[in-house]
Parts: structure tokens; C-alpha cells; sequence
């Protein structure tokens, strides 16, 4: 059983006046778990966003290393992180930010060998990935644990947010059937991004987080919500369930995990 | 995500070339916005006049995802319903 403390129900005060998630929201989301892939451009805003809001337990997972050209965008990090395990980095700011959340650091890849394993404790996923082989491999799990996702992603001025109910509503591939062709469309290292604009994906992604868990509005599933800040507007497409969706359609025909192999991905920083 | 909405009218119609348009116009509603364009009779030309790659995008027709090897061969209607939906945050090198 958990109680929310004296000390909590200051802390959030700002949440449990709102009549949508008062006491009862704000224990919830102490009873609620998160895993953010990716301590990077959109996972930085998203985790400190969550880590504020009080979520109970929250996942970071990340192998890379902060970099002097990370600093642009990813918040989470400053400037004598530099060298340190961003996995690390975003543990120790975490945990000043709010010292009652439980913050579980995984210092590694996400494979298709140990994903099941990673999300499983978890409620939500938030993806912040940077690269398309682990965006389709941590879409294929969510949907064959029937685990929620919530997307996001960005390019130069442009982002993309979607929340998908593993199984039942729409999932990535259902719009995005296949990963694009290697070298056709660049990475943020190539095409550069503004910062704020993972800045504003990353805190709506937060955002879907904390209605999913409170269970407040409408979530993003089966729509697809665009931002494009150069005109600075949002677009909203209408997705549903593909029947010939390859891992959550009729048949599907992705029934094991697959990671998809792109040379040199390694090589991008982190979006 | 280029735009060329124009208070001033459908800026698609003036063809880079100075040649008047083949057709007197097709009306589709591209990204929610409703716009008359020369008649670009298929998906990729769509693009094309639009300033998309191609390759980052995949397309939806009245509500259908496209197979992306269909973008040649779809010939657009009036009225059509026409979204972009973007490839984003991939590290491809
Ligand atoms: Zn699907």
C-alpha cells in the first residue's frame, strides 16, 4: 500500500488541485512504472517531466556517452557530463529532481534477445530511439506483450508523437510497414534538428504518459499527431488497424522478433 | 514539411517552366488543407510539386497507407484526401 507523504502532497500540490487527477491520479502515478529508451533527445525532456511528476518507478535505458554536440538538445545532461554514461548523467539529475522515485539505470543496448525481458516490469514505454532497427524491434515487443507505447519522433523541424496499445490499436507499422531503405532518409547527425523541437515531442510525449496512467482524456491512439515548427502547426492523421499489418495484423507474418541491420548506424549520435 | 498554402491562391498552378497548366486544375485536400493543383495525375508527382522526398515519406489516400512502390502508378481524383506521414528519428548513416 502506498501513501502518498506530508512532504509528496506539497511536492504535488499542483497536480492533486486539478480535479482530473487529484489524490487518487497522483497515487496512481506512484503506483505506476516507466521505461524510457534512450537518455537523449526526446528522452530527456520526457524523464524529467515524468521523474517531477512523481512516477514510482522509472526505467532509463542507454549505452552511449555524453557528448559535447548532445548538449544542444538533450537537457538532461550538462556540460561536466561530458564522458560520462548518459545512463549515469540522467540517473544522478533524475534523482536530484525528485529523490522519491526509484530509478532503474540499464547500461546497455536494447537487443531483441533482452527486450522482452527489460519492458516487461514496466507499464509504459516511452521510445526515444535514435535509430530505425530498435524503433521497429521495440514496436514488434510492445505489440506481442501487449504493452503501451508511446512514440515519438523528430527531424530537423519536424516531429511525430503516437501512442499505440500493443495489439489493439493501430502500431507503427501499421503506418510504417517497413523501416525506409537504408541512406534514404538522414539521421539528426545529417540533417541537423532544432533542440526544442525534441524538447516539445519529448514533454507531449510525457504528457500521454501521465493521461494514460491517471487515466485522464483521450490518448493518441489510432492517430498519428505531426509538428512541423518551421509553420509551427500540428497534423493530425487518423490511423487504424492495418489487416495486413506484418506484426499485428490478420496474419501476421512477423511472429519473432527481428532486428533489422543498417551499416554503420552506430556510428549517429543519439537524436 | 514544405507548405505552399497562398492566401493569395494555389501557387502550384504557376508552373516553374511559364507553360499554362495541362489541366484546369484538380482539387485535393493535402495535409487537411484544401488546394487546386495542375493536375499532377500521380502520387510521386504530388510529391515532387510539393518539395517531398520521395523517400522519407509514406503516403495516405482516403485513409489507406500506400505501398510506396505504388507512388508512380496511383492516379489522383478530385477530391482525393491526401497525408504525408514522415520517417523520423533514425540514425541512419
Ligand atoms: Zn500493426
Amino acid at each position: 500500500m502506498f501513501n502518498l507523504s506530508e512532504e509528496e502532497i506539497e511536492r504535488y500540490s499542483r497536480h492533486i488541485i486539478l480535479p482530473e487527477v487529484g489524490g487518487r491520479g497522483q497515487q496512481k502515478l506512484k503506483e505506476s512504472s516507466v521505461l524510457v529508451i534512450g537518455a537523449g533527445g526526446l528522452g530527456s525532456p520526457a524523464l524529467l517531466y515524468l521523474t517531477a511528476a512523481g512516477i514510482g518507478r522509472i526505467g532509463v535505458i542507454e549505452d552511449d556517452v555524453v557528448d559535447l554536440t548532445n548538449l544542444q538538445r538533450q537537457v538532461l545532461h550538462a556540460t561536466p557530463d561530458i564522458g560520462k554514461a548518459k545512463a549515469r548523467s540522467a540517473g544522478e539529475t533524475l534523482q536530484q529532481i525528485n529523490p522519491h522515485v526509484e530509478i532503474d539505470i540499464y547500461q546497455h543496448r536494447l537487443t531483441k534477445e533482452n527486450i522482452f525481458d527489460i519492458i516487461a516490469p514496466y507499464d509504459v514505454i516511452v521510445d526515444g530511439v535514435d535509430n530505425f532497427p530498435t524503433r521497429y524491434l521495440l514496436n514488434d515487443a510492445c505489440v506481442m506483450k501487449k504493452k503501451t507505447l508511446v512514440e515519438g519522433g523528430i527531424l530537423r523541424f519536424m516531429g511525430l508523437i503516437m501512442s499505440i496499445r500493443g495489439g489493439e490499436s493501430a502500431c507503427y507499422r501499421c503506418v510504417f510497414e517497413e523501416p525506409p531503405p537504408p541512406g534514404t532518409v538522414p539521421s539528426c547527425a545529417e540533417a541537423g534538428v532544432l533542440g526544442a523541437v525534441a524538447g516539445v515531442v519529448g514533454t507531449l510525449q510525457a504528457t500521454e504518459v501521465l493521461k494514460i496512467l491517471a487515466g485522464i482524456g483521450k490518448p493518441l491512439y489510432n492517430r498519428l499527431l505531426q509538428f512541423d515548427a518551421e509553420e509551427l502547426r500540428f497534423h493530425e492523421v487518423k490511423a487504424k488497424r492495418n489487416p495486413g499489418c506484418p506484426v499485428c495484423g490478420k496474419k501476421p507474418t512477423i511472429t519473432e522478433l527481428v532486428e533489422y541491420d543498417y551499416a554503420c548506424e552506430t556510428q549517429a549520435p543519439k537524436t | 514539411m514544405p507548405n505552399n498554402d497562398s492566401i493569395n491562391g494555389p501557387r502550384l498552378l504557376e508552373r516553374e517552366d511559364g507553360l499554362p497548366p495541362a489541366s484546369p486544375g484538380l482539387r485535393l485536400i493535402v495535409q487537411g488543407g484544401e488546394r487546386i493543383y495542375s493536375g499532377p495525375p500521380d502520387v510521386r508527382s504530388l510529391l515532387e510539386a510539393r518539395g517531398e522526398n520521395p523517400a522519407y515519406v509514406n503516403v495516405r489516400l482516403n485513409g489507406e497507407v500506400l505501398n510506396r512502390r505504388d507512388f508512380e502508378k496511383i492516379t489522383l481524383r478530385e477530391g482525393d484526401k491526401v497525408d504525408f506521414l514522415y520517417f523520423m528519428g533514425g540514425g541512419v548513416v
